[in-house]
Formats: C-alpha cells, sequence, structure tokens
C-alpha cells in the first residue's frame, strides 16, 4: 500500500514509475557491490534502529540518537587521531576507539536520564535539545581541538590506517563493523526474550504502574536501557569514523533520526529491526543510484518512502491491537488509569 | 532611519518570537486537550514550503498564507487520523509525520530548484508574492516602541490577538473548558456526552493550521524563500517552550520571548565582537561562533531543568 502511494506520486510527477524500481532494485540488489553497498548503509542504521528500540521498549522515548551518535564519532576521533599513537596495534587501537565511542554516546543518553530522574524534564525534549547542543559542540571541536592541521575547513585529520576497521570486500566500503553490529543485535534478541532484566525492562515499558506494582525497579531499569540504547548509538558513530569515513565533520548523515524510523518498523524487536535496517539500506542505495541517474531523482524520496512505510504500519499495528484489546485485555489500561 | 543597538535587540526578538508563539499556541491547545504533537516540526516546514510555492505560484502572499495553513492542517489530519482516531501512540506518529515533512519538503524543493534553474527563475519572492513589514500608522513614530513592537511583519500582530484571544478562551469559556476537561479527565467528557475523538481531530487540525501558519512566516515574510530543513529545530524548542510555560499563555508568551531574545542576542554578539570597542566583546573575539548557537538550546534545556517540575500538566496528555 505505502509503496503504491509513493509510486502514483513518483507517476504524478513524471517519473516513470518502472524505470525508477528497476534503477532502484539495480542500485540496492542488482549486484554484489549494490549489495554491499547496501549492508554498508544498513549497518548505522541497525545500532540507531536498536538505540531507539531497546529505549522506546522500556518505555523511554529517545529521540536523540543522532546527538548520541555524534557524540560517540567524535571521542572516536579524538582517541584516533589525538590521544593514541598512530602506530598503536589494530587489535589494541580499533577496540578501544570503539568502546570510547559507546562510552561517549552512553553519557550523553544518561544526561538526559539524570534530567529526567532529579528534574522531570521530558526525555523525549531532553533528547531533541541535546541533539543540537551535541551538534554544536561537534562543530565547535571540529574548529579545535580536532581540527585537522593546516586547513580551516571543520574537518578533524585522517584516522590512521591502523585504526581503520578491515573492509571486507574490495573496491565497496563494507567493513567488518556489520558483525559487531549483527552481534550485538542478536544479543539484545536474547536478552530480550530470554533474561528476567529482559522481561522486566519491556514489562516497565508496557505498563510502568504494574511492574512498579510487581516489584520491578522500573527507574534503574529505565535508565539501564537508555544507557545500552545510547551505547549502541555512540558505536554506531564511531563505527562510521572507523569503517566508512575515516575523517569526521559535522555531516554526519541523520542516521539518528532515520533509527527511530527503523525501530518502528522493526516493532522495537532486534530481528525486526535488522529487516528494517537492510530495507531502509536498500531503499537509501536505490536512491543513490536512481539519484545519479539521468532520472535526477531527488534522494529524500527515499524519505517520503520512510515516512508512509512507517505511518501504515502504525495504523495497521494500531487497528490489530485495538482487535486485541477489545477482547478483554483493555482492563490493563483501567488498572493504569486509577493508579495515577 | 538609523537605530539604536537595544530597539534593534527588541525588534528582532520579536520578530523571532512570534512564529514560535503562534505555533505554540496551537501545540499549547493541542496539549490540554490531551495531543502532544511531535510532529510540529514537520507541520511547520510542510507549512513553509507550501506557503512559498503557492505565493510563488499564485503571485500573492496572502495566497501563500492561506497555503501555509492549510498544509499544516493536511498533515497534522494526517496525525490526528492516526493517532485520535486508530489509537497509535502520539509519539510515534509525531516521529513518522516529521521524518514524512522532511522527506516530502527536500524531494519537492529540489524538483522546485531543478526546474526553475531551467526556466531561470529567482528562487526569491518578489515584494507581492511575500509580506514586508507593516510599520502602524502613529504608533511606529514612538520612540524605541515603535520600530521595536509596532513595525514588524502583519502576522505578528495577529499572533499577538491570537494570543489574547486563546487565553480568553481558556480561561473564561464553556469552549476552553471543554478542552482542559478533555486532557485531564477523558472519560468524564465522554460521560458528559462529548465526543473526546472529534474533539481532539478538531483541536490537531487547528493547532496544525498555527503551525503551518507559522511556517509560512518564516518563508514568506522572514527570508521570502525556502531551505532544506529550513525550520532546523524550531518546532522542537516550541515544544519544549510550551512545558516552559506551564501550559498557559502567558507562560508560552515569556519563554518566546526570552528564547528570541537570546537567539537575537547571540546573533548580535557575533557580529559585535569584532566590531566593538568594549573589553569584554574584544574578548569574546576568540570564542568558537558555535558556541553561540547552541546557546538557545542549552537555555531551553536549563529552563526546562528549572521549571519543569514545578506545576503536573494535562492528566492524560499522550494517552
Amino acid at each position: 500500500m505505502a509503496a503504491g502511494v509513493v509510486l502514483l506520486m513518483l507517476g504524478l510527477l513524471g517519473f516513470a514509475p518502472d524505470h525508477v524500481l528497476w534503477l532502484w532494485y539495480r542500485g540496492s540488489f542488482g549486484s554484489r557491490y549494490a549489495l554491499a553497498d547496501t549492508f554498508t548503509k544498513a549497518c548505522p542504521l541497525l545500532l540507531t534502529g536498536l538505540a531507539a528500540a531497546v529505549t522506546f521498549r522500556a518505555g523511554v522515548f529517545n529521540i536523540g540518537a543522532q546527538g548520541q551518535l555524534l557524540m560517540g564519532a567524535a571521542m572516536a576521533v579524538a582517541m584516533s587521531t589525538r590521544w593514541l599513537s598512530p602506530h598503536t596495534a589494530p587489535w589494541v587501537g580499533i577496540p578501544l576507539c570503539l568502546l570510547v565511542g559507546a562510552m561517549a554516546g552512553a553519557m550523553w543518553g544518561l544526561l538526559a536520564s539524570m534530567l529526567e530522574v532529579f528534574r522531570r524534564v521530558p526525555i523525549v525534549l531532553s533528547t531533541i535539545l541535546l541533539n543540537f547542543a551535541a551538534l554544536y559542540l561537534v562543530k565547535i571541536l571540529l574548529h579545535s581541538f580536532l581540527q585537522a592541521h593546516g586547513t580551516s575547513a571543520p574537518q578533524s585529520s585522517q584516522v590512521p590506517g591502523n585504526f581503520c576497521l578491515p573492509i571486507l570486500m574490495k573496491y565497496t566500503s563494507l567493513h567488518a563493523g556489520i558483525f559487531l553490529a549483527v552481534a550485538i543485535a542478536a544479543i539484545l534478541e536474547i536478552v530480550q526474550t530470554m533474561t528476567v532484566f529482559g522481561f522486566q525492562y519491556t514489562a516497565t515499558g508496557l505498563n510502568h504502574a504494574a511492574a512498579k506494582l510487581a516489584g520491578i525497579p522500573t527507574m534503574s531499569r529505565q535508565i539501564q536501557a537508555m544507557l545500552i540504547g545510547a551505547a549502541c548509538a555512540g558505536l554506531a558513530g564511531a563505527m562510521q569514523i572507523l569503517g566508512v569515513a575515516h575523517f569526521m565533520t559535522a555531516k554526519m548523515g541523520n542516521y539518528g533520526y532515520a533509527g527511530i524510523a527503523v525501530a518502528l518498523l522493526g516493532r522495537l524487536d532486534p530481528i525486526g529491526v535488522a529487516i528494517a535496517a537492510i530495507f531502509f539500506g536498500a531503499l537509501d542505495a536505490g536512491a543513490q543510484r536512481a539519484e545519479e541517474s539521468q532520472l535526477g531523482l531527488p534522494h529524500e524520496t527515499a524519505n517520503v518512502i520512510k515516512g508512509v512505510v512507517i505511518l501504515v504500519m502504525l495504523v495497521a499495528g494500531a487497528w490489530s491491537m485495538r482487535r486485541t484489546l477489545r477482547s478483554g485485555l483493555w482492563m490493563a489500561k483501567d488498572d493504569e488509569a486509577s493508579n495515577v | 532611519m538609523s537605530i539604536s543597538v537595544w530597539t534593534f535587540l527588541a525588534r528582532q526578538t520579536i520578530t523571532a518570537a512570534a512564529p514560535m508563539v503562534l505555533a505554540g499556541l496551537g501545540e499549547l491547545i493541542g496539549e490540554l486537550a490531551g495531543v502532544i504533537d511531535i510532529g510540529i516540526e514537520g507541520l511547520m516546514l510542510s507549512g513553509a514550503l507550501a506557503a512559498f510555492l503557492t505565493a510563488f505560484a499564485s503571485g500573492h502572499g496572502l495566497a501563500g498564507l492561506l497555503g501555509g495553513i492549510l498544509a499544516g492542517a493536511a498533515m497534522a489530519g494526517i496525525f490526528g487520523l492516526c493517532s485520535t482516531i486508530f489509537g497509535a501512540d502520539q509519539i510515534v506518529v509525531g516521529t513518522a509525520i516529521n521524518i514524512l515533512a522532511l522527506g516530502a519538503t527536500g524531494t519537492i524543493w529540489m524538483l522546485f530548484q531543478t526546474w526553475s534553474q531551467s526556466h531561470q527563475l529567482s528562487i526569491h519572492l518578489t515584494a507581492a508574492e511575500s509580506f514586508r513589514r507593516l510599520p502602524l500608522p502613529g504608533l511606529a513614530a514612538i520612540p524605541f516602541l515603535g520600530p521595536s513592537v509596532f513595525d514588524q511583519y502583519t502576522l505578528v500582530y495577529v499572533t499577538a490577538a491570537m494570543a489574547i484571544g486563546v487565553a480568553y478562551l481558556l480561561k473564561h469559556t464553556r469552549l476552553g473548558l471543554a478542552i482542559r476537561a478533555m486532557g485531564d479527565a477523558p472519560e468524564t467528557c465522554t460521560a458528559a456526552g462529548l465526543s473526546v475523538k472529534t474533539w481532539r481531530l478538531t483541536v490537531t487540525i487547528f493547532a496544525g493550521g498555527c503551525a503551518g501558519a507559522a511556517g509560512a512566516y518564516l518563508s514568506i515574510m522572514q527570508t521570502h524563500s525556502f531551505a532544506q530543513n529550513m525550520t532546523d529545530g524550531i518546532g522542537f524548542v516550541v515544544l519544549a517552550l510550551v512545558i516552559f510555560g506551564r501550559w498557559t499563555v502567558r507562560g508560552l508568551i515569556a519563554g518566546c520571548l526570552l528564547f528570541g531574545a537570546i537567539n537575537s542576542l547571540q546573533q548580535t554578539l557575533q557580529a559585535a565582537r569584532y566590531t566593538s570597542h568594549s573589553a569584554v566583546l574584544h574578548a569574546m573575539r576568540h570564542l568558537p561562533f558555535e558556541l553561540f548557537q547552541m546557546l538557545p538550546y542549552i537555555a531551553a534545556l536549563l529552563a526546562l531543568a528549572i521549571f519543569a517540575k514545578s506545576r503536573p500538566g494535562p492528566k492524560s496528555l499522550a494517552k
């Protein structure tokens, strides 16, 4: 249905839908290189998607993956170009950079959690504002501490070769970081479905009052979910630097915001998020192909498709949810209301 | 006529605050009725582009404003349909609306640019297609107040009148009571025979119109053009300011003026530190300008941190 809406729009704008689809397919799944491009683009989306999914699941509306990603990237650059010697062995340097990036993201997320706990600032708002704060903070850093020598442009020096993630396929950017991303998704899936911790934070998100009543430490579960999610986003930033870009500018792409869409599409479930990330990665790869072709279709079209897909998903999801609720489960919501 | 720095600052503050107040009034009414629309950023962005395109095509600024309002209302209609009618989560739908608006405006804008380049047309609006400042006769001659308050865009005066109207409506009318009840105790409203869904949808669409008009203000009044993602987070700041103002019109206006003041002050400081002879300003010369750009967002965060705890909001917000 979503695809139908978008194809109709393309037709109205004067692009031949079948030709666009063909280009889109060629650019995303059509060849080994196209496939590698899709996976390269899916990698950060998987991590930022997890960043949103884990937190949303615990009832924490972390819209701040973008800021957390930027902080992670900045710290990874600081480690690799400023703090560590360029001759550090790869097996020491790369994990260290990724770890520091993840921690930087986690700290930026923790800031929002602390504002909520101590000052009751809604996380939705604080994380959005922190995104802007992070953007300008990163710009300041790129103009000062991190700036490459001998340039006035706001960009960092090149990451030394020893810190670059190994490339898996020649002539592409597909890097080894994707294994780590997939492993994290798998671990989170296990945690969510098989551990008490996973059950507790899911319960917190589903019904905060009931979870609290059942003795679940809801506040610490929410903070922990934020730490995990924000670390994923920070890791995404560090990985983009070490794996794809190899230097940093303030324009890191809006993977953080796209991650929210990925999480929603994946129904907040790590495996679903992985599938959604590949879908979005393919959309981006295909859109790039369509833009570079003679058609000159703007790559923003990919965002239109994403938005429409999410809305259709949401409505479909809410519709089926309502059916379930009608069959008696709605009592739970009533309980919550009386507890407030 | 040259004006002093302070007059200039006051004038810029009001110019910057007006669209935020306008969008904020809609969001405020919506939140009081229990609807939090995170998509306000997307609504403003859609309004900004629609206003520009309508004004460009029709040659009339007023038609542009109408186009902006309609676009905002239409996008809000989608939001309301998904959240209020179909019962999807408000925060989630709002986020989707933001992504959708960013993608749609970006696509249309790039296509428009290609088209206008091939026809060698300017992407800036002429005087007839846009709004210019309208000095109120007589009042504009008052020293200080004249050039700062009474030499603004038409929509600023309309916004001021609307703020008074909304404040009165919320406090002294049955309609206002119904809206507030909708947010605090929707069950009671249903029991009293009011359709919560219909009312919330109506209020949401009204808020969308406000946001669309605020977007139009940015494109066809302030800049006479459009730019990709031109709202640049203003909608999110408005969300913060509604909470900062504790869901009152007075608080909202105070917040917007404060934010506008910080914003225009930072812009002035950025420029002044290179020209002024003051020692303090001179010392600021070495500060990165991004620090000044960051200031408004930090101020909004601090404001929330200080005031968010003091008074609870509508009980059924986002439910």
